[in-house]
């Protein structure tokens, strides 16, 4: 222990966390699909890791306990808004990039993303996004790693299954119209 | 292909291709998995879509990179900092093991022997004398900004009346002089954990005693009486009725009791 340590330690854990509340804005964003509840979930997790600071174990990675905490908060949200109203909450259209050929697949594939069970679609975001390993992911959602790869798997086939279905519907209108022209 | 060859149902129990897809295949699967690759149409259709499908959810993701800063968010971020901060200070602090570095850390709050402890923590051999000495006037200068108020011998009555302002607790003039120590200045520091009070006694002999006072942190256990050698000096540190104590002394066990027993009756 030295005061330059301390010094050091103290500018990394500040450009951890800011990175690691990066990470989690990109998560956020998937989940709800749209930037100001995205940001309205990371603030109410910030908030939650502010409040729970004791629980954190130093030495520990922060990673896992924040998307922890923000998958709780998330499902906690998800509870509180299906209690208001007994139909599913409308999702909203996703905010998506600028880049025309990819806008429609993309907002086919949050929409096929959020048909999934939850413990399927969450593995898949975490790994899409690069931001853990199969481990650290596992440990974030609270899951043993079998049961973490397995939901991954099937979750992906899952994915593919309904984008399947999407793409031939899709060929099959542009069919039906050629057809009709 | 058919849709049942398409979606094979083992594919989605396939860890080596989800490895391969997610780049964590060891490189010495990489051309078995290739192969495999190039002769199964199925396995190579749903590594395609699965690598495709991510590159699509991860495009959604980093299109919140471009957002400008919250503010709000940005002023949790650093709260939450400091928190982290002051959890990490409180594990080493409070733990068991690391009792002897613990006792050490609050004794740096007290800016008492910077220099010697570091060697001492740190090694002789761990980086050259020069550079100890500037990590201890490092010290010293950071301890200088923390300070808030001092006071001498004659000034302890406005001393206990200033720190139990600070601190919102009643703070007790503490009384050795029936032990032969007499109090000769103390000072209260801002420190990021809140207000820290410290007495300097001196005995006839020339013998010094440190006592540091700081409010107890409510969501810290409390934790009970020990005495712990550091650095050839006893330091007993105890929390009693919402304030942390510690003291430090070249004395014996019994009489470093005895001094605590004093400082909080």
């Amino acid at each position: 222990m030295s005061v330059n340590h301390n010094l050091r330690d103290a500018v990394s854990l500040t450009s951890e966390v800011t990175h690691h509340v990066a990470r989690l804005r990109r998560y956020a964003l998937v989940l709800t699909r749209d930037m100001t509840a995205a940001e309205d979930l990371v603030q109410e997790t910030l908030l939650k890791a502010i409040s729970k600071a004791d629980s954190w174990q130093p030495g520990t990675d922060l990673r896992p306990w924040l998307f922890r905490i923000m998958h709780n908060t998330f499902v906690s949200d998800l509870r509180r808004a299906k209690t208001r109203s007994d139909a599913a909450p409308d999702l909203p259209d996703p905010v998506v990039p600028d880049h025309q050929q990819t806008q429609l697949e993309l907002k086919q594939v949050l929409d096929a993303l959020h048909q999934l069970p939850e413990a399927q679609r969450k593995p898949i975001i975490l790994i899409a996004l690069r931001e853990m390993s199969y481990a650290e992911a596992a440990r974030a959602l609270d899951v043993p790693l079998g049961t973490f790869m397995s939901r991954l798997g099937r979750g992906r086939e899952a994915l593919r299954r309904i984008m399947s279905g999407v793409s031939k519907s899709k060929l099959a209108v542009l069919n039906n119209k050629e057809k009709s022209s | 292909m058919t849709d049942n060859k398409q979606f094979d149902p083992e594919l989605e129990a396939d860890t080596e291709l989800m490895a391969y897809v997610d780049g964590t295949l060891p490189p010495d699967r990489m051309n078995a998995v290739e192969a495999r690759l190039a002769a199964d149409p199925a396995a190579r259709a749903a590594t395609s879509a699965w690598r495709h499908h991510d590159n699509l959810i991860r495009q959604m993701g980093q299109s919140a990179d471009g957002q400008p800063v919250n503010l709000r968010t940005a002023a949790l971020e650093r709260e939450l900092v400091a928190k982290l901060r002051a959890r990490k200070r409180r594990a080493m602090m409070f733990s068991p093991v690391l009792g002897q570095v613990a006792a050490a850390v609050f004794l740096f709050a007290a800016g008492w022997g910077a220099h010697a402890m570091i060697t001492e923590m740190r090694g002789p051999a761990s980086y050259p004398q020069f550079v100890n000495a500037a990590i201890a006037e490092h010290t010293a200068y950071r301890q200088a900004n923390l300070l808030q108020a001092s006071f001498t011998s004659d000034e302890m009555d406005r001393a206990v009346e200033w720190m139990s302002e600070q601190m919102q607790r009643k703070i007790s003039s503490p009384k050795l002089e029936q032990y032969g120590y007499q109090v000769q200045s103390a000072r209260l520091l801002n420190t990021e954990e809140g207000p820290l009070g410290i007495f300097y006694f001196l005995d006839a002999e020339g013998q010094t005693i440190t006592l540091a006072v700081k409010p107890h942190d409510d969501s810290v256990p409390d934790y009970r009486f020990r005495i712990v050698d550091v650095n050839n000096e006893r330091l007993a540190y105890w929390n009693d009725e919402g304030l942390d104590y510690s003291l430090l002394a070249n004395v014996t066990t019994a009489m470093m009791t005895t001094l605590a027993a004093a400082v909080s009756p």
